[in-house]
């Protein structure tokens, strides 16, 4: 290789420490963070599942977010109902060539919502189209919404559909998918913590 | 490691196991807990760098020189670490900017992994796909939080006897992972909480896809601050 050993060890040196930032700006949301769990908490409490979904990088952590809540990794935790709708390659690509791909997820969730459910769209930058119309939809619906995205938040941030909008403070796509994965792993674990006092979340009991 | 882990919980909020609390209190105590766990990985995060930081570097310019010279990267792994592949394989075959490097995720076909799943077994579900894809000048890229998942040791095993580069992502003390000889590099993230070890080996493949960027000549993102060595985890390639 041309690039000199010290020079690739320097640029991980560097590559590690930028994210330093971000992460500690997570802290900061604690109280966003707590608040979105107790609402979480509350639709699974009534019965409702987890929609989740997102483009490219992001829709392989909506695949991680519902295998997290299907098939919890601390035994004892109850598996709550989720499914990531970006995981059907069928239906995406069908969807895609007939409508556009901007209703691909709206198409979906059209098709799965319940009111008593969550939708849970990720966009890094939060400017995919396709993940905005997809929680259009499940607020018009009478879903929960929330939206994880990063930089400033984007328009997904800033739509009157999200009621829990949680942004990466990072422009970094890499950054903003790793704070991400903190975010939601707190999302479960949290979630878990209201519902075992299930006195808060009103009187139906999950199943 | 699961009891150890409903143990801990308990731990963290004893309140719970005690009778009712106010909706105030149980608030108060999920953003403590959400302060708490962002710094514990911002920590992590940075041992993980001072640690592996050559380590990393050597093995982004071993990935970097077989896709030089026309290799292809394979990923696989289960559950969450199955999303970290097929992650891995998007960043390097279709990244936003930089050059795109042929990559394949193993669990992204339904119709093979579950016929070998029903058919042979689904410890070979990811080592049969290495022996019918992978060549000697190619990479096999397996993440696993226990270190111990069956199907990643045999897919490692196979990939070895073709003569690929074997990179491998692990938690906890690396299980079968750290017993491979054949493993060319082996990154052990040093903790005993899935979610931690998943967030920070994160970091670590989106560091190596960056690096493997640099060494082929791509722009780095930013410019590089000087730093000090530290310490090499890489095994030797024999």
């Amino acid at each position: 290789m041309s690039v000199p050993m010290e020079t690739m060890e320097s640029a991980a040196i560097e590559a590690f420490a930028r994210r330093e930032r971000a992460g500690n700006a997570l802290a900061a949301d604690a109280d966003k963070v707590a608040h979105a769990c107790l609402d979480m908490a509350s639709r699974f409490h009534r019965g409702g599942k987890l929609i989740t979904f997102g483009n490219g990088q992001s829709g392989t952590d909506a695949a991680h977010i519902a295998v997290e809540f299907m098939h919890p990794v601390i035994i004892g935790k109850r598996a709550l109902p989720a499914m990531a709708v970006s995981n059907d390659p069928a239906s995406i690509t069908g969807v895609a060539a007939r409508e556009g791909y901007d209703e691909v997820f709206a198409y979906q969730v059209s098709q799965w919502a319940g009111p008593d459910d969550i939708a849970l769209g990720i966009s890094p930058d939060g400017q995919c189209a396709d993940v905005l119309r997809g929680l259009e939809v499940a607020g018009e619906f009478g879903l929960l919404t929330v939206a994880l995205t990063g930089s400033y938040g984007g328009m997904i941030a800033e739509s009157p559909a999200v009621a829990h909008s949680l942004i990466a403070q990072s422009s970094d796509p890499a950054v903003v998918k790793e704070i991400h994965v903190t975010i939601y792993h707190l999302l479960w674990e949290l979630c878990h913590v209201f519902l075992e006092q299930p006195a808060l979340l009103g009187p139906e009991v999950i199943r | 490691m699961s009891e150890r882990e409903s143990a801990g919980v308990r731990g963290l909020y004893p309140f719970l196991y005690a009778g009712p609390a106010e909706l105030s209190e149980v608030l108060a105590e999920v953003s403590r807990s959400t302060v708490e766990k962002a710094h514990e990985i911002v920590r992590l995060r940075r041992t993980v760098g001072e640690s592996m930081a050559g380590a990393v570097a050597a093995c982004a310019a071993a990935m970097a020189e077989r896709f030089a010279a026309g290799g292809r990267l394979f990923t696989f792994g289960n559950g969450g670490s199955s999303t970290d592949a097929q992650e891995v394989a998007t960043a390097f075959s279709a990244p936003a900017q930089g050059r795109p490097l042929a990559a394949l995720c193993l669990t992204s076909d339904v119709a093979v992994v579950t016929a070998l799943s029903n058919d042979v077994g689904f410890d070979v579900v990811f080592a049969r796909q290495v022996a019918a894809l992978g060549g000697a000048g190619d990479i096999a890229f397996g993440l696993s939080t226990s270190g111990g998942s069956a199907n990643v040791v045999k897919a490692f095993e196979e990939a070895a006897r073709r003569g690929m580069l074997t990179v491998a992502l692990a938690g906890y003390q690396g299980g079968r992972l750290a017993e491979l000889p054949e493993l060319d590099h082996l990154f052990v993230i040093p903790s005993t909480s899935v979610h931690r070890i998943q967030e920070a080996q994160t970091t670590v493949y989106h560091v190596l896809w960056a690096l493997t960027q640099h060494a082929l000549g791509a722009r780095p993102r930013r410019s590089t601050a000087p730093g000090s060595p530290a310490a090499t985890r890489t095994r030797e390639h024999p």
